[in-house]
């Protein structure tokens, strides 16, 4: 075992659960593992250019394996079908509130839901979350906001018909 | 409750923080270190595992902590060929100041006159303990970690090796005492200094990982100031003034682990050299030479009658360093019948804030190398 070695476990162990459950909710479980396990193998290649905090620095690295290695319809897919998971309540400890916030987050676009998610699940600042997406955190700032806004017309009961899931690839990797 | 808010606790359970499963781990950390290295430029690249505990000051707490992070632990009733927890390993030592020197030019005899024949594998076989003091509870665990390691002698070889945490016990009887009054709990939460989330030690030893990788640059072995090849680790001078100069060559005033923070040239010798007493595969003439730079050193002590975390008796050659706000005392203990490296340990000598729960004289981490050898083949 080398200082290296045990600097990257270090890494695996803080993190490994964040970036799966980012590439979930950007793409599913079917794949997460497996742009997890290349996300990782990157790290360990690269391990002197890993920052600490390492976590936006990996987030980063998952969101363009996942744009190099999987198919856009692949993902589309597999992605439906965590969605659906979340608002199905398949999940065992689904409670009604929650359902009605994760049908709103469901129903926004990629963008949205991505920027929305690294901000209140992953707990990045704008800063960390624009480097993620490749933004500058002026920019973020701005997305955020819009994102925020159309979650809040989202949730409520009453609204205007509510936008569906889109897939439109343009907007996704933006 | 603004939008935010609710979307935070609305997060789905399966995508929270709950551990990843043993498999899934040994997995992927074994798929992401079967990549090779991407080659780097003057920066440290093979730390023999002995640099993790050593670097005591600014490592024996903060690497290992690292090397804990997320890592489980035995049962406590676990069978274990050790008797002593590492808090208690040393307490008979005595300090013997005026034969410091004697005592290390008469290990350099018995060094220097092992024998040594080469193989195709350096093969390295190690525990290392580590204290944690519990959240909640108030009593302190050691957790143990296993690891194997191989290096190829060949040029364009490997090196890698299996590493597993065997789980975390209590580490006296009054500590065992503390657990039992807090339910037994197979599960504990530690806080490690300069981690700004605890992390949760178990009981249960986790599953073994590990893997090979190509040598660093196809050739490079170990760290010594500089990444040497194996040619250069075997054709270290064998006269304590040319090794001391030869190593100094790479010294630069400041630590190992860190080019921000000064450090004088003694402990830097010391901290360098360790490796090659205690398991980097230097000829028998170049560990005695070791020795001998070490006698001449004058901010090294010896202390005699020390017993390592495995049981064994030796002699300690130790330095002592400020890390952080205490005061540490690392110590290199060896074999005096064969002057082979025992263990290294780092010791609590004046207790700062990131040991204010450990008494002077505690062992917060120590490395024990149980085989240093070579071996024809690897597993």
């Amino acid at each position: 075992m080398t200082d290296d070695q045990h600097r990257f476990t270090g890494v695996y162990d803080e993190c490994r659960q964040r970036v799966w459950a980012y590439v979930v909710s950007r793409s599913g479980r079917q794949v997460a593992d497996e742009v997890v396990s290349e996300t990782f193998a990157i790290a360990w290649r690269r391990l002197e250019d890993v920052p600490d905090p390492a976590l936006p620095w990996l987030l980063g690295v998952a969101r363009n394996v996942l744009r190099d290695t999987i198919r856009a319809e692949a993902r589309r897919e597999a992605l439906a079908q965590e969605l659906r998971a979340w608002t199905e309540g398949d999940v065992a400890d689904q409670v009604t509130e929650r359902i009605g916030v994760l049908q709103a987050l469901a129903a926004l676009g990629d963008d949205d839901r991505e920027i929305l998610v690294l901000v209140a699940w992953q707990g990045l600042s704008p800063k960390e979350a624009a480097r993620v997406v490749g933004c500058s955190t002026a920019a973020f700032r701005v997305r955020l906001h819009r994102a925020r806004k159309r979650l809040k017309q989202a949730m409520e009961p009453a609204g205007p018909s509510r936008p569906r899931v889109r897939n439109n690839l343009s907007e996704e990797w933006s | 409750m603004n939008p935010m808010d609710e979307l935070r606790a609305a997060r789905p359970a399966h995508l929270g923080d709950a551990p990843v499963d043993e498999g899934t781990r040994a997995r992927e950390l074994t798929y992401a270190m079967s990549h090779p290295r991407k080659a780097r430029r003057g920066r440290k690249v093979v730390w023999p595992v002995w640099g993790i505990s050593l670097a005591g000051a600014t490592a024996a707490v903060a690497a290992a902590a690292v090397v804990v992070t997320g890592t489980g632990g035995a049962p406590p009733s676990a069978p274990d060929s050790v008797a002593q927890p590492a808090a208690t390993a040393t307490a008979t030592a005595t300090k013997v100041r005026l034969s410091a020197r004697e005592v290390l030019l008469a290990a350099a005899e018995k060094a220097g006159s092992q024998p040594d024949e080469m193989g195709a594998w350096w093969h390295t076989s190690t525990m290392q303990r580590t204290l944690h003091q519990v959240a909640e509870g108030g009593y302190t665990v050691v957790e143990r970690q296993r690891s194997e390691g191989w290096t190829s002698s060949a040029t364009g070889g490997e090196q890698g090796g299996t590493y597993q945490s065997l789980g975390a016990r209590p580490a006296t009887p009054e500590d065992e005492a503390a657990w039992r009054r807090a339910g037994s709990p197979r599960e504990f939460e530690v806080k490690v200094p300069g981690k700004p989330r605890a992390i949760t030690l178990s009981t249960s030893p986790r599953k073994p990982w590990g893997g090979f990788s190509p040598l660093v640059d196809g050739d490079k072995v170990f760290w010594l100031g500089r990444n040497v090849t194996m040619k250069e680790l075997r054709a270290l001078p064998s006269d304590p003034g040319r090794l001391k100069a030869w190593l100094l060559r790479s010294y630069k005033g400041h630590d190992t682990e860190s080019e921000s923070v000064p450090m004088a040239s003694d402990p830097w010798l010391y901290r360098v050299s360790t490796g090659l007493i205690l398991d980097m595969p230097v000829t028998p003439e170049v560990r005695a030479a070791a020795f001998r730079m070490l006698a001449d050193l004058d901010s090294v002590k010896v202390i005699e009658n020390v017993t390592d975390a495995e049981g064994r008796q030796g002699a300690a050659v130790a330095v002592e360093e400020k890390v952080r706000d205490s005061v540490m005392e690392t110590r290199l203990i060896f074999d005096q019948e064969t002057g082979r490296g025992l263990a290294s340990e780092s010791v609590v000598v004046e207790p700062g804030d990131a040991h204010a729960g450990h008494e002077p004289g505690t062992v917060v981490g120590t490395t024990t190398v149980l085989e240093a050898g070579w071996a024809d083949s690897r597993p």
